[in-house]
C-alpha cells in the first residue's frame, strides 16, 4: 500500500530538459504522425513519468512498479511546443486513493518552458493490491 | 464551430496495430514494460497475451484527430486531451486493430469538444476520450 502521507507533497522542479528533433520524430514516427517539429500531443508524457523517478523510485513511499496499470490520462495545452524547446518539469501528488487494498495514485505535472507553464499533464495509476501471502489476514 | 452539429460523426479510422509497433514506441516514449513486448512476460502478469501501451492507443486517437483536422481544414489547436483505459488492446502475434470514431459532443463558438471511441477487437478499449480544440 503506498504512502499516503506522500498526498499534495511536490518533488523539485527539474533541471530544464531539451525536447530534441530526434525524439519527436522518433515519437511521430511511432504513432504514423507526420514529422513537422511539432510536438506530438501525447510526447510530454516521455518526460512527466521520468520526471517522477524520484517518487516512484523512493522506498518510503511504497510503490511496487509491476502492479501499476495506467488508468488515466490528461493533457492541457497553454501552449505549442516544437523540438528545440526548453522545458521543466515539476511533480506534484494530487491524491492517493485506497479502494479495496488497491491504491489509485494521481499525479500532476507542470511542465514549464520560459514563459511559464506551457501543459499540464495528469496521470492517475492503478496500483493492484499485493497477491496475499498463505495465512496472512485479510 | 461553424458546420459541426453536436452528435454528428466527425472521422473514423482504422489503425492496424502490430508487435513491432509497440516496440518502435517503447523505444521512442522509453516505456519498456515486457507485458508490451515478451508473450511470456504478459502471461506471467495474467494478460491474456502481449497488450498495447495505453499510451500507444491514446497516440493513435491523437492521430485520428489531427488527421481530421488536417484533411477537414479546420484551423484549431488541441488545447485539451483526456483518455480513461477501459480495456486493453490484446496484440496477438498476428498483429490486431485499432478503430477510432470521433462524434461532436460540443459545438461552441471557437472551440469544439469530441468524444471518441476507441474498439479492438469488439471491446470498447476507451472510456471515451475527449478532445478539445480551440481556433487561435
Amino acid at each position: 500500500m503506498l504512502n499516503a502521507s506522500y498526498a499534495g507533497r511536490s518533488l523539485p522542479t527539474t533541471p530544464p530538459v531539451a525536447i530534441t528533433a530526434e525524439s519527436v520524430t522518433r515519437f511521430s514516427q511511432a504513432l504514423g504522425l507526420p514529422d513537422t517539429g511539432a510536438v506530438p500531443p501525447t510526447y510530454l508524457i516521455s518526460l512527466t513519468l521520468p520526471a517522477a523517478d524520484r517518487l516512484i523510485d523512493d522506498p518510503d513511499f511504497g510503490l511496487d512498479w509491476s502492479r501499476v496499470l495506467h488508468r488515466e490520462q490528461r493533457f492541457a495545452y497553454h501552449r505549442d511546443l516544437r523540438a528545440g524547446d526548453e522545458v521543466t518539469c515539476a511533480v506534484t501528488v494530487e491524491s492517493i486513493k485506497t479502494v479495496a487494498g488497491n491504491d489509485l495514485l494521481s499525479l500532476r505535472t507542470a511542465v514549464e518552458d520560459g514563459e511559464g507553464v506551457a501543459a499540464e499533464v495528469w496521470t492517475t495509476l492503478f496500483v493492484a493490491a499485493p497477491a496475499q501471502e498463505p495465512g496472512e489476514a485479510a | 464551430m461553424n458546420g459541426l452539429e453536436v452528435g454528428a460523426v466527425v472521422f473514423t479510422a482504422s489503425y492496424p496495430v502490430e508487435r513491432a509497433d509497440l516496440q518502435r514506441y517503447a523505444d521512442a516514449s522509453g516505456d519498456r514494460n515486457p507485458i508490451h513486448l515478451d508473450e511470456a512476460a504478459a502471461k506471467a502478469a495474467g494478460l491474456p497475451d502481449v497488450i498495447a501501451h495505453g499510451m500507444y492507443t491514446m497516440g493513435l486517437v491523437s492521430r485520428a484527430v489531427l488527421e481530421w483536422v488536417a484533411d477537414a481544414g479546420i484551423d484549431a489547436r488541441l488545447a485539451d486531451f483526456t483518455a480513461r483505459f477501459a480495456k486493453p488492446v490484446v496484440v496477438p502475434e498476428g498483429g490486431t486493430a485499432v478503430e477510432v470514431e470521433g462524434r461532436v459532443r460540443k459545438s461552441e463558438d471557437g472551440s469544439v469538444e469530441l468524444a471518441i471511441t476507441a474498439t479492438s477487437a469488439g471491446e470498447r478499449v476507451l472510456a471515451p476520450a475527449r478532445a478539445t480544440l480551440v481556433s487561435p
